[in-house]
């Protein structure tokens, strides 16, 4: 019996010194730096240099927040799917991602007034028959989507008959159509433009849009509130400065012709 | 060396609970200081999906089980092979395979090789891939099983007049399987956790099944935690039949 009172004093001891040891180590959350949330894996808002420093569209976004509020900066490279907890948790303090704003990702966090707008299209294989977003819905047709765009829910309503594929990257959903292992990549109409440039001979771009415009928005934790009205003043004046217009230039200037030239509504109109 | 009483029992139960609740409030603490509050009956909406997710897991990786088998009994003898090109072409792939991440060669194998011998379907694939992943590792279990084998007892068959296949059959295979067969086992539990990679081809086994929910709900932190409990279950009890191979197999380090 004696060993065993001393088993459970040594185990609540444990338990007690952990605690300590846990509370005693906080760090001082003194840093006012602004650490801002990405995923740089969408050439060219969010992306890295040759050097492998943060770079794009939305990086000079955060730059130029940063300096609107007044304080250091710091970009976080984040998993999609992982820019989301990271604010939960307080591990960023924005996200600027090219996040659409929609009711789903609402609930768990507070959006800006969106900044840009964007509307999916589609990267079509060339021997597929798919030539509408009405095509799609069909036994037999194959749709890559990357995990939690908003290609991904729009699938996940409106495609039950088709077999859909959630890939982890763009690259292996791109690489699917090319081969033929896939008849169809839905994403936004910029990418889709691009990588059917890149692979003329196997793909098709169907930009026509599949649904309304999704509008971008830079997130913050449910709450912060105070961070929220100083992000949507900063929005405002951006674009009344013509900020977004320098960005265009800067990153794409090609594209807008094109687009410009097609008739497509531009990101930033 | 003076033999050791076995525990009471009540001292196994309270030492087991001493270790949960030292555990639990690590992870209660760790919670608390971020201030992170779970709500995991979400998950209860999506049981159908993370029922197939784990169905899947476990066919996927029986499958890859018993085709690994086969593959590391080929190569372990082909490793021993008197031709040299066997030999080496053994020796490469054993090199290879467990020389490079299982990612890169998911990558490797389903677009590349896959494509161009027109292996399109994902669950085959997938089951392809991770045969021939642990198949590496099994043949060097067999391997080290079949080097263990006392040459005595090959003299020994031998001199009571057994033919090779006897003597395979009598002699070498119950020894090799009493000494591989925990470590086979152990494999097992490898297998089940390395399928989770097969995700990144949209293999929906339970890892892409999760990300998949987790997508949709934004939950990330409720369905990985489940995730991990339910990979657990699987791999506990295939330490626990380890455990009991082991002790079954043992004869020879009984006292």
């Amino acid at each position: 019996m004696k060993r065993m009172a001393k088993i459970i004093i040594m185990s609540a001891l444990s338990v007690l010194i952990m605690i300590a040891a846990l509370t005693g180590c906080t760090a001082s959350k003194a840093n006012n730096t602004l650490i801002v949330g990405m995923e740089l894996a969408y050439p060219p808002f969010e992306t890295k240099d040759t050097n492998g420093a943060p770079s794009g569209i939305s990086t000079d976004l955060a730059n130029d927040l940063a300096k609107y509020l007044g304080r250091p900066v710091k970009i976080q490279d984040i998993a999609w799917t992982g820019l989301i907890p990271s604010l939960q948790t307080g591990k960023v303090d924005v996200v600027i991602s090219s996040m659409t704003i929609t009711d789903e990702r609402k609930k768990t966090v507070d959006f800006s007034d969106p900044y840009a707008h964007s509307y999916l299209a589609l990267l079509v294989n060339k021997k597929s028959n798919v030539t509408t977003a009405a095509d799609l819905n069909k036994k037999g047709i194959v749709v890559d989507i990357k995990i939690g765009t908003t290609a991904n829910t729009y699938a996940d309503k409106n495609l039950t008959n088709a077999t859909v594929n959630v890939l982890a990257s763009e690259n292996a959903c791109v690489t699917e159509v090319v081969q033929g292992k896939a008849d169809v990549f839905i994403y936004d109409q910029l990418t889709i433009y691009r990588q059917n440039q890149s692979n003329l001979d196997s793909t098709k771009a169907i930009m026509i849009p599949i649904q309304d415009k999704e509008d971008w928005g830079m997130a913050v934790k449910k709450g912060n509130t105070e961070l929220l009205n100083k992000i949507n003043t900063f929005i405002a004046k951006y674009k009344s400065d013509g900020g977004f217009e320098k960005l265009t230039q800067k990153y794409l200037p090609q594209e807008k012709k094109t687009f410009d030239s097609l008739g497509f509504p531009w990101f930033f109109d | 060396m003076k033999r050791f009483r076995n525990p009471t029992l009540i001292n196994k139960i309270l030492s087991a609970l001493a270790v949960a609740v030292i555990f639990a409030a690590l992870v209660w603490i760790s919670m608390k200081r971020i201030g992170l509050n779970l709500d995991f009956s979400t998950l209860f909406e999506y049981k159908k999906r993370l029922f197939d997710g784990f169905k899947m897991t476990i066919i996927i990786s029986f499958a890859s089980l018993i085709f690994s088998m086969v593959l590391g009994m080929l190569i372990a003898m082909g490793q021993r092979s008197r031709i040299l090109v066997i030999c080496y072409a053994c020796r490469a792939y054993i090199q290879i395979i467990r020389g490079t991440p299982l990612l890169v060669q998911i990558y490797f194998f389903f677009y590349i090789v896959g494509t161009a011998w027109g292996i399109d379907n994902r669950y085959i694939a997938g089951v392809i891939i991770l045969s021939i992943f642990e198949g590496a590792y099994i043949s060097e279990i067999i391997r080290g099983g079949i080097e263990s084998i006392d040459k005595q007892e090959y003299e020994i068959a031998r001199s009571i007049g057994l033919t090779d296949i006897q003597t395979f059959r009598l002699v070498t295979f119950p020894i090799l399987m009493a000494r591989i067969l925990p470590a086979l086992a152990g494999q097992l539990a490898s297998i089940i956790k390395d399928s989770s990679l097969l995700s990144v081809i949209a293999v929906i086994e339970l890892t892409q099944t999760t990300q998949e929910i987790s997508a949709a709900n934004f939950q990330m932190f409720e369905n990985y935690i489940f995730l991990g409990l339910l990979y657990f279950i699987l791999t506990f009890a295939v330490s626990m039949l380890t455990k009991w191979l082991e002790g079954r197999y043992k004869h020879e380090n009984r006292d």
